[in-house]
């Protein structure tokens, strides 16, 4: 590394302030290459984005100021409501399955006393759709649905079942994205909670056991406050994740059928590239935008995980 | 009986990895059947002729070798600059005191919550406006400088111990100094996590590329399915044959660096404030 | 030194008049995919082989965002040279593309030699507005009748005589549905906006009119909307000929399905599929024959204030050869060209294509009996908002008259808006 007692020994007084002097412009020297990748391609745009919104949109014929009405209009617009509505259901179904089947799995296992081999292939397969891109994810889960050559229709033909149409069926179509999703995001969240659970000091449990306190409890009383980071970490992620969610629905429905799976991410595509209403969509945006952030500050705040952001 | 315990217990695992491997399994099993085969009506599971005929014309009718190294370009030049750019941003954030650190780091912070669906029509100008449009390049830029690298690095830079720092100090090593010798030295596990997750990250991304990438030829793997899939939806042969080769380099990869890929995780995650 | 410095100057002058006469770059930007995309690469290169002096740029195949990209590209002062405008998006585009015959530099289309006379008029007539010519077509396509002939037979029909009537498209269903396969699938793969044009073509035929001529409020929530619904509906439904999402494609190269409408891209598939199938126009269900069917034309975006003339005229050279060379455009993708001079060349008349399906294509569209989308400033709006509800009914989610209403309200509501 590096050795001692080389130099000075006691810096003068002088030598100590132009330190300081310089380490001011230092800092900002190191920040720069970041902020100014930053400043272009997140913050700037994103403000241009919300001064988007206040416009009516159209630079050939001229663009005109007209403040709120676009949002006035988003929530005037049943198409709008319905994908807010879609965006919030598919949250829901998101979110804490995604985090349950993870915690599920990482605790399985941790607490695995089974063949070694068996459990290392487990978490590998439990993980591994998360390395597919959501094109794949996609195309295998519609595959998977299709409704003339798909697996899952033949098996309800061969055992007789009345099977609903999946993903051609208004009330099955958002829950089966859902489902793909949780399929593709459970195996990050499930090493992050692994990693947790390594953490626990190993004598908690052992005195737990001699105390004859049974899982429940010591799931409740040990495991979960030990592990709130890993949840919160996990928490943000899967939140800002399930409301940006846009690849699979465009490639699994098209939003469809009707409108049943059309979440807000989309709603802004086809306002931007299909109707070319710019600043419609540039509203719907600054609308996810303002969602994600109060949705993500409470769920932050009721986990009373708000030390762990510091 | 306990033999008999444990073939249950493994059993139950067996049993319930092949249900979450099932999808895929689908996928590639359809991959090599043949066109007859997949579109015969009651369906089968394993193909009785196993075939590489989509495979071929996957390869000659799109030009998927090029969406693989698009893909393999983008994700290994964002990870490199965004390690470098996250780095030397965190540890101004982290070991360095200026004014107004905290309440920028808190914009950042704050910035990771921004979709992007918001600034698309404007990145779409910027990048036209810096001749970045339908360039990898102008794909990439948007994706660098992702806040959640600087909040991982500064999390591990501050659990660094001082006293390492300051003895280099003394020492009359400068700020960059610091950093060469005593912060990256010990910070590789938490450089490669992060590598991990933004290769990863940049891999996959598909609402930028899908906008800034516009000649089929340049564009990135996960846009290009969705292009074999627009094109003719009908062809479930190819697109399972595009979907399966799709996942092949990412899952060689895990193979090979498993257990590396997984500590990373674990690692870059299990930082507490 | 100095000798050296000469002879760079000496270079440096030679390859500046070298490239200005190379300065010619087009870029001809299209939405078509697959083997349309083949075709317009095929025909390019032989520009490109004819004109040297053209740099010509082609780029394909992203047909998802093509008209907001298009704008946006005009907006950025980066728009290609040459480009594609289905005729229905004309109102849509219009602020956005070069009026050919008052451009910049002049009339593009006496300047470049195009005569209007080569193609049909009501085609022509198509991509005028305004008094301004801003299109030049380059073929019409639509929706034919295919039928497997194999099935035809086993369900005792003659697989020469496909059902042009409504009474013998019925019988020609139930005896399908009799001998066990899928009768009939009216939207090549059931995606919303093809069940829209489904119904479009049972409603047309009953002489019904979407919108009215100043597109004020919508008028297809009627009797006749209703029964065409129905009639689509109870396709998937009470009639049993086919499966609420069922895919006509997919049926029908799996040899599972009797008839289906679908666009005249559907040659290539059924000539790979060994389905022994027949092509037949859409039969006269409900009055006159209607069929849907759209155009592809050639537009000039707008083009940055300062453009020289070479490439206004670069890019009208083009356009002028494509629609020359369109036979190739026809033999390849199925869609029937526009100039009237390309459709007399042999190689075309002699191709599969033309002798199985094409002629008979061409043959509706010289009757006038293929209808274009709905031309509006929101077309695309309004198309969603009435397939949304007709996808619903399809499925069963609501009744084709609650389908109706909803479609109708969602239209004059966009229709009032600004």
């Amino acid at each position: 590394m590096f050795r001692w007692g080389r130099g000075n020994l006691a810096p003068s007084i002088l030598a100590m302030r132009s330190f300081l002097r310089r380490r001011e412009w230092e800092g900002w020297l190191y920040i720069l290459p970041y902020l100014l990748l930053w400043g272009t391609f997140i913050a700037w745009p994103v403000g241009y984005g919300i001064y988007l919104s206040l416009f009516d949109w159209n630079p050939i014929r001229g663009s005109r100021y007209v403040g709120l009405a676009n949002y006035v209009a988003l929530f005037d617009d049943e198409r709008f409501l319905n994908a807010l509505t879609n965006t919030f259901k598919f949250v829901t179904m998101v979110v804490p399955l995604t985090l349950t089947v993870a915690l599920t799995f990482a605790l399985l296992l941790w607490f695995w006393r089974g063949s070694k081999i068996l459990s290392n292939l487990a978490q590998a397969v439990f993980f591994s759709p998360y390395l597919l891109t959501v094109s794949v994810i996609a195309i295998t889960w519609r595959w998977f649905f299709d409704p003339d050559f798909g697996i899952v229709t033949a098996f309800c033909k061969t055992f007789h079942l009345a099977c609903p149409k999946f993903l051609a069926d208004p009330l099955w179509a958002l829950p089966i994205i859902a489902f793909a999703t949780v399929w593709w995001l459970v195996g990050y969240r499930m090493i992050v909670f692994q990693a947790a659970l390594g953490d626990i000091p190993q004598e908690l449990f052992e005195v737990a056991k001699i105390d004859g306190v049974p899982f429940c409890q010591q799931f409740i009383r040990i495991i979960l406050p030990l592990i709130k980071p890993s949840l919160l970490f996990s928490l943000v992620l899967t939140l800002i994740s399930a409301f940006r969610t846009f690849g699979q629905v465009l490639m699994m429905t098209g939003g469809g059928p009707g409108r049943a799976s059309e979440v807000l991410a989309l709603y802004l595509y086809w306002n931007a590239f299909e109707y070319f209403r710019i600043g419609r969509a540039a509203a719907a945006g600054v609308v996810l935008l303002g969602l994600t952030l109060v949705l993500t500050l409470l769920g932050v705040k009721l986990l009373g995980l708000k030390s762990e952001l510091q | 009986m306990k033999t008999i315990k444990s073939m249950i217990q493994n059993g139950w695992l067996i049993i319930m990895i092949l249900l979450w491997v099932f999808p895929s399994a689908w996928v590639a099993l359809t991959a090599f059947k043949s066109i007859q085969e997949i579109f015969t009506i009651p369906i089968t599971i394993f193909p009785s002729r196993p075939t590489l005929y989509h495979f071929e014309r996957l390869f000659s009718t799109w030009p998927f070798n090029r969406w693989l190294l698009n893909s393999l370009f983008l994700a290994s030049f964002v990870t490199v600059i965004s390690l470098m750019v996250c780095t030397l941003a965190a540890y101004s954030f982290a070991r360095l005191n200026w004014r107004g650190r905290d309440v920028l780091f808190l914009i950042i912070l704050a910035s990771m919550f921004l979709p992007m669906e918001v600034s698309i029509v404007p990145l779409y100008f910027m990048t036209i406006h810096f001749k970045l449009f339908n360039t990898l390049y102008g794909a990439a830029l948007p994706i660098i400088p992702l806040p959640i690298g600087v909040f991982l690095l500064r999390q591990f830079f501050l659990n660094i111990p001082k006293d390492l720092e300051d003895a280099a100090r003394i020492d009359g090593c400068s700020s960059w100094g610091v950093l060469r010798h005593v912060i990256l030295p010990n910070s590789l596990p938490v450089l490669a996590a992060y590598g991990v997750y933004i290769f990863n990250y940049a891999w996959n991304e598909f609402l930028w590329s899908l906008i800034c990438l516009r000649d089929p030829k340049k564009v990135t793997l996960p846009v290009g399915l969705r292009l074999i899939q627009g094109a003719f939806e009908l062809d479930y042969g190819l697109i399972n044959a595009a979907a399966f080769m799709a996942s092949i380099p990412t899952l060689l990869v895990f193979i090979i660096l498993r257990r590396h890929i997984i500590r990373g995780i674990a690692l870059s995650s299990g930082i507490k404030g | 030194m100095k000798r050296l410095g000469v002879l760079f100057a000496v270079f440096l002058g030679l390859g500046w008049f070298w490239g200005l006469a190379q300065s010619v770059k087009i870029e001809f930007n299209t939405l078509f995919h697959e083997a349309d995309a083949k075709a317009m690469e095929d025909i390019v290169n032989l520009f490109r082989a004819a004109h040297p002096e053209i740099q010509v740029e082609l780029v394909q195949g992203r047909w998802e965002q093509y008209y907001a990209e298009l704008r946006l590209a005009v907006i950025a002062k980066n728009p290609p040279q040459l480009g594609i405008c289905h005729v229905n998006r004309l109102m849509e585009m219009v602020d956005y593309l070069t009026p050919l015959d008052a451009s910049p530099v002049g009339n593009l289309l006496e300047l470049a030699g195009i005569d209007p006379s080569l193609f049909p008029e009501a085609t022509w007539k198509a991509g005028q507005i305004n008094g301004h010519q801003y299109l030049i077509p380059l073929d019409t396509h639509g929706w034919g009748l295919w039928y497997n002939k194999d099935i035809f037979v086993a369900a005792g029909l003659d697989p020469n005589k496909p059902p042009q009537t409504y009474d013998e498209f019925i019988a020609a269903c139930e005896a399908i549905k009799k001998a066990g396969f899928y009768a009939f699938h009216p939207a090549e793969d059931a995606l919303p906006r093809k069940l829209r044009r489904a119904w479009e073509i049972f409603y047309y035929q009953m002489g019904g009119e979407l919108f009215d001529p100043a597109f004020t409020k919508a008028t297809f929530n009627n009797e006749k909307g209703l029964k065409a619904l129905e009639f689509l509906v109870n396709i998937f439904n009470a009639y049993g000929w086919n499966v609420v999402g069922g895919n006509g494609y997919a049926q029908f190269t799996a040899g599972q399905l009797g008839m289906l409408f679908a666009g005249n891209w559907f040659y290539p598939t059924a000539k790979q599929s060994g389905v022994n199938f027949g092509y037949a126009p859409v039969p006269n269900l409900f009055g006159i024959p209607y069929t849907w069917g759209a155009s592809h034309q050639l537009c000039v975006p707008l083009q940055p204030a300062d453009t020289p003339k070479e490439v206004y005229l670069g890019a009208m050279k083009l356009a002028r050869f494509i629609t020359e060379n369109a036979y190739i455009w026809t033999m390849s993708g199925g869609h029937i060209a526009a100039n009237k001079e390309a459709l007399k060349d042999p190689r075309l008349l002699e191709s599969d294509y033309w002798k199985e399906s094409g002629h008979i294509l061409n043959d509706m569209i010289q009757k006038g009996l293929v209808r274009f989308p709905i031309n509006h400033p929101r077309g695309s709006q309004l198309e969603n908002a009435i397939e949304t509800y007709i996808q619903l009914a399809v499925v069963g989610q609501i009744s084709p008259a609650e389908a109706l209403a909803k479609a109708e309200a969602e239209c004059n509501k966009i229709l009032s808006e600004k």
